[in-house]
């Protein structure tokens, strides 16, 4: 299979405000559609940076992004149409039902009240929320809370999500249950753009890996073959191989 | 802008808010609380002053006709329950006043009608002699005129102590000029034939009518309900910051505003959304204690809320002073980090804001630097805008400096509120 150019990103920069030090440097990406790709890279890095970029949350200080649908690149207002956003916050509020969340973002994407109502039940029964869909999120377990933040960003159905560590502390049924849901999203033809730091889960869902520390790309390639090359068992030699073993968050 | 998702985005505010039980509990009970309880208390302290009767001790050591005179005029005045103790002498009074639950006391002397006599007898000597009626007995001494003491209890204003002094003076001036008159007659071997001139003397007195100066034909007679009504309920909708300043600290914070940017939908939307549904609480709040002056007040025998004769003006000034909480509270919302910030900084900003701006104590008392100062609060605005309405039956074009201030509150809280929210790159 044939996989378009999905998001090119060319020279991308970004130094924030009152910072001597650039949070990401010269990076240049080529992501294809179709495939479920990792940002990978240590504490500080610069990956929740790079994905508030890709989302248009913040702007990069200089480079460009382009978007593409079957090859043809696509406008800033097509572009939010079709990307979805799983930040690593509950962004939702939790005052509200589970249902009136999903309604509430599901209608923010346009999506028709009458199809708005058959997938918002169908994703809160696919990631186990449905008996609790009419109960306010603030009684949620955080395995729930994260399979409601991922609920909201993918029902509108999008070409391109975008997930920043949607795994990160949930039990493993809930682990389960999102990383399922990615690889029939995957299957359906969206292309995920996920970080991570549970490198066992990536090297078994990505496709394609971009290793990234101090805000440069260390190494960009298919998963299997840059374990091939690095001769590392898994991802997880490679990542210590690349990044060193000192510790990054003190 | 779609009205799908308008109507969305008002839904959500709308569950927000409903959710907001201490929010809801601070918007709607917290003003029909105080409109009832500062009502009532305000409208005891009138009934006090101009319709209770106010306990007096009396203790009369004169015996004489003019001690008599005075304690009927204090009881003709109908304003004083006049109370003589048996036992009570000069010395112990002041006891007798703070012991007894009394507010004021009247010490009249041994001498008094004699004194008074000695001092009438004096002046109409004088007055025979500059006549040339009588030169003979012209007796040239210093009378020296009794001292009345009038106690009362601390805990009474002054200024109402100062007008029942003031009552003391005008009895004491109308038994001295009878007292004198009566010399005066008897002086000149007239004795009895004075009637008529002390009656003349009562009746020639220039009348003052008292004239509440209102706009136009208004009928609204100011009173406890008329001043506290709006002043409480603006007081009310003001704070609506601790309730949506503190809602929009938790969006900013809590990633949803965030996730709303990368969505094809408008910021704009969000915060018109807000806007209409807090405007929408402010004027349910306004309905809600002006049904309660209008209706419930009179339950518990006080004044009821009359409305103003332009009800559009109402309207117009209730609009204004809703979008103002609202603009205030965004901007608080918008410049506050926590949630903390927002509820303890605003919710004391409005209570500074109240007392410059005259919710809780009257402009004109204050001295002139804070009167200076009660035209920066926008609840002095607020206010004044329903006081030109309520109290003084004014016109469009009493309201013009209310809704040009107004109106630049607003713009400045809301740009105040965008800059802030573009500093931070939320839109």
């Amino acid at each position: 299979m044939i996989n378009h150019l999905g998001i090119e990103l060319a020279d991308i920069c970004k130094l924030y405000p009152k910072s001597d030090t650039f949070s990401l440097k010269d990076l240049s990406l080529s992501i294809p559609q179709g495939i479920v790709y990792g940002l990978l890279g240590p504490n500080g890095a610069g990956k929740t940076t790079l994905i508030s970029i890709l989302c248009g949350i913040i702007p990069a200080t200089t480079g460009s992004i382009r978007y593409f649908d079957q090859g043809q690149p696509i406008s800033e207002i097509e572009r939010r149409q079709v990307i979805g956003f799983v930040p690593q916050d509950f962004a939702f509020y939790e005052e509200l039902t589970a249902k009136q969340n999903l309604d509430y973002f599901g209608a923010m994407y346009n999506i028709p009240a009458a199809y708005l109502g058959p997938r918002r039940d169908e994703l809160l029964e696919v990631l186990g929320l449905s008996t609790v869909a009419h109960k306010a999120v603030s009684t949620f377990s955080g395995g729930m809370k994260r399979r409601l933040n991922l609920a909201i960003g993918i029902i509108h159905r999008p070409q391109y999500l975008f997930l920043d560590e949607p795994t990160v502390g949930v039990d493993v049924q809930s682990k389960e249950a999102i990383v399922r849901y990615l690889k029939t999203l995957k299957q359906g033809g969206a292309t995920i753009i996920y970080t991570s730091h549970h490198l066992a889960e990536a090297e078994e869902i990505c496709d394609r890996i971009a290793l990234i520390d101090h805000g440069r790309l260390v190494v960009e390639g298919t998963t299997g073959g840059l374990l091939e090359n690095h001769e590392a068992p898994n991802l997880q030699a490679l990542f210590l191989q690349l990044t060193g073993a000192a510790f990054r968050d003190q | 802008m779609s009205l799908y998702k308008l109507y969305a985005s008002l839904k959500k505010e709308f569950l927000l808010l409903i959710n907001d039980r201490i929010g809801l509990m601070l918007l709607f009970v917290m003003p029909l609380l105080l409109v009832g309880i500062i009502t009532v208390i305000q409208d005891g302290a009138y009934k006090v002053v101009n319709e209770n009767k106010i306990p007096m001790v009396v203790v009369n050591d004169d015996h004489g006709a003019q001690g008599e005179q005075l304690v009927h005029l204090l009881r003709e005045s109908g304003l004083f329950e006049i109370d003589e103790p048996v036992g009570v002498t000069q010395a112990s009074v002041r006891e007798e006043l703070l012991a007894g639950g009394k507010m004021l006391a009247l010490y009249i002397p041994t001498g008094f009608t004699a004194g008074l006599q000695a001092n009438a007898d004096e002046v109409s000597q004088i007055l025979l002699q500059d006549l040339g009626l009588d030169s003979d007995s012209l007796h040239r001494g210093d009378t020296a005129l009794p001292t009345l003491q009038f106690f009362h209890d601390p805990v009474l204003q002054e200024n109402y102590a100062q007008s029942v002094l003031g009552m003391l003076y005008t009895f004491m001036g109308e038994i001295e000029n009878t007292l004198m008159v009566s010399k005066m007659y008897s002086a000149m071997d007239i004795a009895g034939k004075e009637s008529r001139l002390k009656e003349k003397m009562k009746s020639t007195r220039v009348q003052i009518e008292p004239i509440v100066a209102m706009n136009g034909n208004s009928t609204v007679v100011p009173n406890a309900t008329q001043h506290n009504v709006p002043a409480w309920t603006i007081f009310a909708m003001f704070f609506m910051v601790v309730s949506l300043g503190s809602n929009l600290v938790k969006e900013r914070n809590n990633g949803s505003f965030m996730r709303l940017r990368t969505m094809p939908t408008s910021f704009a939307l969000v915060m018109i959304s807000k806007i209409v549904v807090y405007v929408g609480v402010a004027i349910l709040q306004v309905l809600v204690t002006f049904g309660m002056g209008m209706y419930l007040l009179p339950m518990i025998d006080l004044p009821a809320l009359a409305l103003p004769d332009n009800i559009i003006a109402a309207g117009v000034v209730v609009l204004m002073s809703s979008l103002a909480a609202v603009s205030y509270a965004l901007l608080i919302g918008s410049w506050a980090q926590t949630q903390e910030q927002a509820n303890g900084f605003g919710a004391v900003s409005i209570i500074i804001l109240g007392a410059i701006g005259g919710i809780l104590v009257p402009i004109f008392v204050m001295p002139s630097y804070m009167q200076m100062a009660a035209k920066f609060s926008p609840l002095h605005w607020c206010l004044e805008g329903f006081y030109v309405l309520f109290l003084k039956g004014g016109s469009w074009q009493d309201l013009q400096s209310v809704v040009l201030y107004l109106g630049g509150f607003i713009v400045a809280c809301q740009l105040g509120s965008f800059l802030k929210l573009k500093i931070d790159k939320i839109i």
